[in-house]
């Protein structure tokens, strides 16, 4: 374990050296009047700010409204996503019924459908929610179809011949079979929500960190935006390492399998 | 590379063209088997011109039929060839500086060591950004102007197409590598003429990937920092009360990502034609 940690910050040294030397030019940069600083400030203000925001607590707040929406809007799509992808992967008429609108819809970029939104929904939870919902479904449902059209048919035969239903068949066999399409589109759908909860909450502009960023910029309050960016950015680091995790315990005997 | 790449084989996150559902299946929905699918559009789009027609009188539900006139003004004006070419242009521009930028470091970073463990961690911290967030910073550094929407498209057009080119290198057989060597081919023209175009299904998910984000990000970049272009159009529209005109802006939009998709499968399909899908499964 020991050996395994050292050898990884070996690895892993020629990379943090170039982050170090590239934060040093700046501050170096910064100091000696090269680069203004009204526009890039100190990255060593910068971290001070962080350490602030996040001794204070001032995090919290804007933390857990991003989180909340992001979340709620993507567990509910997901949902609503695997299910409808699972009949469609099952029964051509639901396939037939669906596809045409979804093929219509999809390549359509989201975020123009924010205008639209605040029209109907104004500027508050249901205009975000609908937006990150919206952007969430279609890699889900498009990923679990191509995911239950893949499945081993040998599987689907032998749960029938032992006498399992449809219902069975569609929860034990299909679902689990599934399950890897199912999460890879899930992983892509988490960024692309996150992508949409932050310029929701900017074009809203009622909180969240999306906000704040844009904000901080409008106010000219440079270190804080930074601050809050980084933030941002290590929000998102933080959920997709956290989907690997579950990604890997939930699918690990298809990681697993050599390509 | 801690994320994982798009493998071209499950092209998992906005494609369906391999689609095993039996020999039939294509004839079938030539056939029509989807006229239920058809049918089900139509109806909502009859729904949405009665509905505004009758029941709902809304300034922000205009019948299909004005925003069809309103798209037939606009060309007639210009006003959308001209909105939605400074978007293509943009993008365009940004996309080709961006995937050609993660091609070559790509290629680097996949066969040099140092360059990978150099650059790795860097790449690491800087992909995981949800790009409407760099835009501000932006701003300050770039103005308003082309400058920032076409970094900002090369920006997240990048990060796809390297982890993507990097995996693919990774994957390649190393026999035609260990052929090339045997025939004394220098590094260069080793990574070129073999390395290049054996992870090229790789790289191109990659790429198919990056298309549809950039297109994205071109009209993130214009909503939040605009001053031409699709997105500031589309949300201009919204504020001036144009609800028809900013539904015909969003229609040609979506035909555009789609027109824009198929024509990049079509390229594909000519690139990749020896490349069969299924070869990992």
């Amino acid at each position: 374990m020991l050996e395994r940690l050292a050898r990884g910050a070996g690895e892993r040294a020629p990379g943090a050296a170039l982050i170090l030397a590239l934060l040093a030019a700046v501050e170096a940069g910064v100091r000696t009047g090269a680069v203004n600083a009204a526009l890039v400030p100190p990255p060593t203000r910068v971290a001070a700010r962080i350490g602030e925001i996040l001794a204070g607590g001032e995090f919290a707040g804007p933390l857990a409204s991003t989180l909340w929406l992001l979340f709620a809007a993507y567990f509910a799509a997901s949902a609503l996503a695997i299910g409808l992808g699972l009949l469609m992967g099952r029964y051509r008429a639901i396939d037939n019924l669906f596809e045409p609108l979804f093929e219509l819809i999809r390549p359509l970029p989201k975020p123009a459908l924010l205008p639209p939104l605040i029209l109907f929904l104004g500027l508050g939870a249901p205009m975000k929610l609908a937006i990150v919902g919206l952007g969430v479904f279609f890699p889900v449902v498009i990923n679990t179809v191509q995911g239950v059209r893949g499945v081993d048919p040998v599987l689907i035969d032998t749960a029938r011949t032992f006498g399992h239903g449809q219902r069975a068949i569609l929860l034990k066999v299909i679902l689990p079979s599934a399950l890897p399409f199912i999460l890879a589109g899930m992983r892509v759908s988490l960024a692309l929500g996150l992508i949409l909860a932050v310029i929701a909450e900017m074009l809203a502009g009622t909180g969240g960190l999306g906000y704040l960023v844009l904000d901080m910029q409008r106010s000219f309050k440079v270190v804080d935006m930074y601050a809050w960016l980084v933030l941002l950015a290590v929000l998102g680091y933080a959920l997709n390492a956290g989907f690997g995790r579950v990604e890997r315990r939930a699918a690990h005997w298809a990681l697993a399998r050599p390509d | 590379m801690a994320g994982r790449a798009a493998t071209p084989s499950a092209r998992a996150p906005s494609g369906r063209q391999s689609r095993p559902g039996g020999a039939s299946a294509p004839l079938r929905r030539l056939a029509g088997g989807r006229a239920s699918g058809f049918a089900l559009i139509a109806a909502l789009l009859a729904l949405w011109q009665v509905s505004a027609e009758h029941w709902v009188r809304s300034e922000n539900w205009p019948p299909l039929t004005a925003i069809a006139r309103a798209f037939l003004d606009g060309m007639r004006s210009g006003e959308l060839a001209e909105v939605f070419g400074s978007s293509l242009y943009r993008l365009a521009i940004g996309y080709g500086i961006g995937a050609a930028a993660a091609i070559l470091v790509g290629l680097l970073m996949a066969t040099v060591r140092i360059v990978h463990r150099a650059l790795e961690p860097l790449v690491e911290l800087l992909r995981p950004i949800p790009v409407p967030a760099i835009v501000p910073p932006l701003i300050l550094l770039l103005g308003l102007d082309d400058k920032l929407k076409i970094f900002i498209v090369a920006f997240s057009t990048f990060f796809p197409v390297l982890v993507n080119t990097v995996q693919g290198v990774r994957a390649i057989d190393p026999v035609p590598l260990a052929v090339a060597r045997t025939f004394r081919h220098s590094r260069l023209r080793t990574l070129l003429r073999v390395a290049l175009p054996a992870s090229l299904p790789y790289v191109m998910a990659g790429l198919r990937i990056s298309l549809a984000l950039a297109l994205i990000v071109t009209v993130v970049a214009e909503m939040i920092a605009g001053s031409a272009g699709i997105g500031y159009h589309i949300v201009t529209m919204q504020y001036a009360m144009r609800a028809a005109d900013m539904y015909a802006a969003i229609f040609v939009l979506a035909a555009i990502g789609y027109l824009l998709n198929r024509a990049f499968l079509l390229a594909e399909r000519r690139l990749l034609h020896w490349y069969r899908t299924d070869k990992t499964e």
